[in-house]
């Protein structure tokens, strides 16, 4: 735990301005892991290898195991899984837009460019929580960095196999080119930025953040071939995508995924309540 | 986050019920440190012996091992009686005390394998099952942890000979 920062207290007994920043920093990230899987489940059985087929496999299956780790503290607060995913609007959900994009169709190297692109963020956010001043994050913390060890490298890998020579690395540049927009929503502040970073909630502002991703991800593109829409001095020359996710605002892309991954919960009437006998009524 | 409302954690339709909480656990993040770790009930009596022996019982779903000896298990904490009743108008005398649920509750810390793992509300469910028809217990209030990660070492070596017997290969402590 930081020194400077005082840790905040139990879910019951955070203030209303804790509790709302707490839960801003925690459904994004929520959210983020949970849609991210979703889209790479799209590619299950169907990438290049039977060995990425498990990679791919597994990774989904990490970011799902993170998003309920950060969807539990959110329950702390009284709120249910089905609230939260199953029964909520689609406009509740606060990821970045990035990770909701249709994967391009039967393109592989799109699958590997968003998960390097994320997994690079990923690693920085989850470092920036390595000193929280909430006590329930950094119990997690460690737990989830270890697992996300193993994208980073899956992804690092993929892209210089990609990139090694001319139609693989065309592929990539287009993947990049349509994904780069996007992968900056990664930064876009809620209103209660400026709350999370002064209660040590998160060490290090999005805008920082942002710097230091820019810094990693430019110069290993670069050195692959590739390049990237920021000027010489570090200065992005794409303009912010206008929907960002974490105002709840959704490309058109959106709704169809949250109907398909919600169809079988309202299919089986998950959300009615049981009825032992029949409406007398309706008989 | 308007449109949902928090007092739906009462929503009998919710597919997975809330996290509940025991009133005697307390929530200082003092995690056990990893050298206190595994921890196994080693100087356990009473209650909290039969709490650890049943837990003992309790296997992996995908390995013959004993959760116990897989080191998943952080801490076991019964509330003492006396503890358990402090403050309770109630119980002044022995008809209330009989009325009530008889035994003390208990905290159990426990951690799994990986984020990702499908048997997690199997596993947690069957231990709160199995710890609550323990003769002496009232509650039980199990959360999981992940502070310190579960790795290997967090194994005993009665858990390292039943995964060498599995077919697995694991590799000698290191010597602290």
């Amino acid at each position: 735990m930081s020194t400077e920062t005082t840790g905040l207290g139990t879910p019951e007994d955070l203030t209303d301005a804790e509790r709302g920043a707490v839960e801003a920093e925690l459904r994004p990230l929520a959210d983020g892991e949970f849609v991210l899987a979703e889209r790479y489940t799209e590619w299950q059985v169907r990438a290049p290898t039977l060995e990425s087929d498990l990679a791919i496999s597994n990774i989904a299956q990490d970011e799902l195991g993170h998003a309920r780790l950060w969807y539990d503290l959110l329950e702390d607060f009284g709120y249910t899984e089905a609230a939260l995913i199953w029964e909520a609007n689609p406009e509740d959900f606060q990821h970045p837009t990035l990770v909701e994009l249709p994967l391009g169709e039967g393109d592989w190297a799109d699958a590997i460019v968003r998960g390097y692109l994320y997994d690079t963020y990923e690693n920085l956010h989850l470092r920036a929580l390595e000193g929280t001043s909430y006590p329930w994050i950094a119990d997690r913390v460690g737990k989830v960095l270890a697992e996300e060890d193993y994208h980073t490298q899956h992804a690092r890998n993929w892209l210089s196999r990609l990139c090694e020579d001319d139609p693989g690395r065309e592929r990539v540049r287009k993947a990049l080119d349509r994904l780069f927009p996007y992968a900056l929503t990664l930064f876009a502040e809620t209103e209660h930025e400026a709350a999370i970073v002064d209660m040590g909630i998160r060490t290090e502002s999005l805008a920082d953040m942002r710097e230091e991703w820019l810094g990693v991800v430019v110069p290993h593109l670069d050195s692959l071939g590739l390049s990237v829409p920021v000027s010489e001095d570090g200065e992005v020359l794409v303009d912010l995508p206008d929907q960002v996710g974490t105002d709840g605002s959704h490309t058109e892309h959106w709704p169809e995924l949250f109907e398909e991954f919600t169809h079988t919960y309202r299919e089986l009437e998950l959300g009615e309540p049981p009825r032992l006998l029949e409406d007398p009524d309706e008989v | 986050m308007a449109e949902q409302n928090p007092s739906s954690a009462d929503d009998p339709t919710a597919g997975e019920s809330g996290p509940t909480y025991c009133a005697y656990t307390d929530y200082s993040q003092d995690t056990p440190s990893e050298t206190s770790l595994p921890a196994t009930g080693k100087n356990a009596s009473g209650t909290e012996q039969r709490v650890w022996d049943v837990l003992y019982e309790i296997e992996d779903p995908e390995m013959p091992v004993s959760i116990v000896d897989l080191g998943l298990i952080y801490g076991v904490r019964v509330v003492e009686e006396s503890e358990a009743t402090a403050g309770d108008d109630s119980s002044t005398d022995e008809e209330d005390i009989a009325g009530d649920a008889v035994g003390t509750p208990v905290a159990i810390d426990m951690t799994l394998t990986y984020t990702g793992c499908p048997a997690r509300k199997m596993l947690t469910e069957e231990v709160e099952e199995e710890v609550r028809s323990i003769e002496g217990v009232s509650e039980v209030a199990l959360e999981l942890v992940w502070s310190p990660n579960w790795s290997l070492e967090m194994v005993t070596e009665q858990g390292r000979a039943d995964l060498r017997e599995f077919g697995l290969s694991v590799p000698e402590r290191e010597e602290a």
